[in-house]
């Protein structure tokens, strides 16, 4: 391979797993917690997209009970340089972490009372996931939504630099959800490793018996993680709407499943796992030769089989060790 | 005892072979109101409402009003199924106008093939799709017509068209069979094909099949896929530097892909069985009620569905004409409806349209239109001519 075929693979493969990585951090939140998957996270992450774009645009088109609206006749206050649009952006995903704390009210914490096997939990979040998903084609339609180019200002669409001979092309968009992904890892990061509500997540996590005998509110905090997973999975949403358009009410579905493959390959319940599992997928997608790439999700599903048969825990998982 | 059971069995099952045709006249339409194709369905459905409203509003069938029974057939192929079960066993419809996409018509329309009610494909443009069944037609042109007259009128826009690039979406039974079409056209017109690009319908990042044709430096991208798919690569293309002629097929002839390719949309040549500026005056009827309802121009799909419910009803007016359609056995019906489909000429938004004796649709026009946007998010189809 070429060196600067090797590079754009690079660039392409980062761009996308940081997305992957983002929106797994959703999914090992709440599982690091509860134990469970959240299968309602890509329901979320669709939401997140959606919310942004009903800041920035605030008009829907001809389907749906939304048709016609228009939120703001004299244009958008969020809409028309980068940082209004970052604004929007982190908005949107506030508004999605806000669904995600109501999932968890709704679907969740009621079977966590009755003690009820984690299975049905995982069904029940499910069934949230296509009510949400009906819903959003019920308000707004089925149709394509594209944030407008100037909506975050006069940027660059792509840049270009030569590597020898060839030129390396990336888009401006995916450097930017590269650099917000890191930010936004690194921030989180911060907040589980250094702060006392991280201290108490992670206490909650180890164990919530204890947790509650040392004073922490085990409920309070499991409404933070769901906030906080819902708020990852709406900025994933709204950074992959900018990318690639706000495909429609089950855009989201993809890349649930995809995030799932990224928590299982970087270890159940790793956060710096997810990160790595997310980067990996993302690589292994971009390094696909082109005349198969519409095979890259079975590609990126055959490398989780296969780490899996060599590391069962996953990349950065902990071995489940049983004392007999 | 046992031959007044046998009495009474028999009374039962002859009354069960001599159903009725019901008033207002159950017609079926089995769309995707549900999953990624509904952005194509929900079109249809608006289509098909549009044609209900305006036949009951002229009144009906020879006074007798029509009534579209909807099941939602998704966008898959059990979906479908389901619906066309629900059409004929629970809705005893006299005819079906569904479904989307052609997968789904090579899984469903064999049952109603089975239960001999006649089927008309409203977007169904993959090869086979007529030959499934004497009771199967299709008011959506196959691929084979449309595609090739949009690589010529390229070549008329840049004769120096030398290297071609092709990409398609290979989980679409519509996009492979387009896209092969495409490809033998390309060679039939001199052109070499520097690149086969495979994607899926569900696909969002294009940057791998972007390099690849940016790295073949082509003259020509041809693109078989659906609003949004084809529509992101559009962009894609675009933002990426590709700076040559951008064809799309069928499946990108909606406006729905202007919001999707925004201002990088300009230029795309689109094949298309159906045009806003097709001068009929049921076409201009049309575009009319449809303007007035939405604000824009009608996309094709809703057309074809338009156009598959009114040739349903034209076909039923005939028949209505022998015999009031309250008196039909339902079963002599449909079948009779089948033979009439088969047998008459519409005129339809389509244009003038009939059918061979297969149930492939025999339509007087096609066009090549190129995108022109006035906004980021309106544009028009102009006609190439």
């Amino acid at each position: 391979m070429e060196p600067s075929q090797l590079l754009q693979n690079l660039l392409n493969g980062l761009a996308i797993g940081s997305v992957y990585a983002i929106f797994a951090l959703g999914y090992t939140l709440v599982f690091s917690i509860l134990g469970i998957i959240n299968f309602a996270h890509g329901a979320v992450f669709t939401l997140g997209a959606y919310f942004t774009y009903t800041l920035v645009v605030g008009q829907f088109e001809n389907n749906g009970l939304l048709k016609g609206i228009n939120l703001f006749p004299n244009g958008s206050p969020f809409s028309g340089n980068p940082w209004l649009f970052a604004l929007a952006t982190l908005l949107g995903a506030a508004l999605a972490g806000l669904v995600a704390v109501l999932i968890e009210r709704l679907a969740f914490r009621p079977m966590r009372s009755r003690g009820a096997d984690p299975l049905l939990a995982l069904v029940s979040s499910l069934g949230v996931a296509l009510v949400v998903v009906n819903l959003i084609q019920l308000l707004v339609g089925a149709e394509i939504y594209n944030f407008p180019s100037d909506a975050y200002g006069q940027v660059q669409p792509a840049l270009s630099f030569h590597v020898g001979e060839k030129v390396v092309i990336i888009r401006t968009v995916q450097l930017i959800i590269f650099a917000v992904s890191l930010v936004m890892l690194a921030i989180l990061g911060y907040v589980i490793g250094r702060t006392r509500v991280g201290k108490a997540l992670r206490a909650v996590a180890e164990n919530p018996g204890t947790a509650s005998l040392l004073g922490i509110s085990v409920d309070r905090f499991i409404l933070i993680t769901f906030f906080l997973s819902g708020f990852l999975g709406g900025l994933a949403g709204t950074l992959v709407g900018t990318a690639f358009g706000v495909a429609g009410p089950y855009f989201g579905v993809t890349y649930g499943l995809k995030g799932l493959a990224v928590i299982v390959l970087g270890g159940l319940g790793s956060i710096p796992g997810a990160v790595v599992g997310g980067l990996v997928i993302g690589l292994a997608e971009a390094f696909v030769p082109s005349q198969y790439s519409a095979y890259k999700d079975a590609v990126a599903y055959a490398l989780l089989f296969v780490i899996l048969l060599v590391r069962p825990q996953g990349l950065l998982g902990r071995a489940q060790i049983q004392k007999v | 005892m046992k031959r007044t059971a046998l009495t009474i069995a028999l009374g039962l099952l002859a009354t069960g072979q001599a159903q009725k045709v019901q008033v207002p006249v159950p017609i079926g339409i089995a769309l995707a109101q549900t999953s990624n194709t509904a952005l194509l369905g929900q079109e249809q459905v608006i289509g098909a409402r549009l044609a209900e409203k305006h036949i009951n509003a002229h009144g009906g069938i020879g006074g007798t009003p029509i009534k579209l029974i909807f099941q939602d057939a998704a966008g898959d192929e059990n979906s479908a199924i389901n619906a066309f079960q629900n059409l004929i066993g629970k809705g005893n419809v006299v005819g079906i106008v569904g479904p989307t996409l052609s997968q789904q018509a090579f899984a469903a329309d064999p049952i109603a093939e089975r239960a001999k009610v006649p089927v008309l494909g409203p977007s169904n443009t993959a090869k086979g799709i007529p030959q499934i069944g004497d009771y199967i037609a299709r008011v959506s042109a196959p691929v084979a017509v449309v595609a090739p007259n949009a690589i010529k009128q390229a070549l008329k826009l840049d004769p120096k068209i030398k290297k071609v690039a092709v990409l398609y979406a290979q989980n679409d039974a519509f996009s492979t069979s387009e896209t092969g079409t495409f490809q033998d056209a390309a060679k039939a017109q001199g052109l070499n094909v520097a690149t086969v690009q495979k994607f899926q319908t569900t696909d969002t990042d294009f940057t791998t099949q972007v390099t690849s044709v940016l790295n073949a430096d082509v003259d020509l991208v041809i693109i078989s896929g659906l609003a949004a798919d084809g529509g992101n690569l559009v962009k894609q293309l675009r933002q990426l530097g590709y700076k040559g002629l951008i064809v799309g097929g069928n499946g990108l002839n909606t406006s729905n892909i202007f919001p999707v390719c925004q201002k990088y949309c300009d230029g795309v040549i689109i094949a298309q069985a159906y045009s806003p500026a097709q001068p009929s005056a049921s076409n201009q009827l049309f575009v009319k009620e449809y303007r007035a309802q939405y604000k824009k121009d009608p996309p094709q799909f809703a057309a074809q569905a338009y156009a598959g419910v009114q040739v349903m009803v034209d076909a039923l007016k005939v028949l209505d004409r022998q015999k009031k359609l309250a008196q039909w056995d339902l079963d002599d019906l449909r079948a009779a409806l089948n033979k009439q489909i088969l047998a008459g000429k519409y005129n339809t938004p389509l244009g003038e349209l009939r059918f061979d004796k297969e149930g492939e649709i025999m339509q007087k026009e096609f066009y090549v239109a190129q995108i022109k946007m006035k906004d980021a998010k309106n544009g028009t189809f102009v006609f190439l001519k």
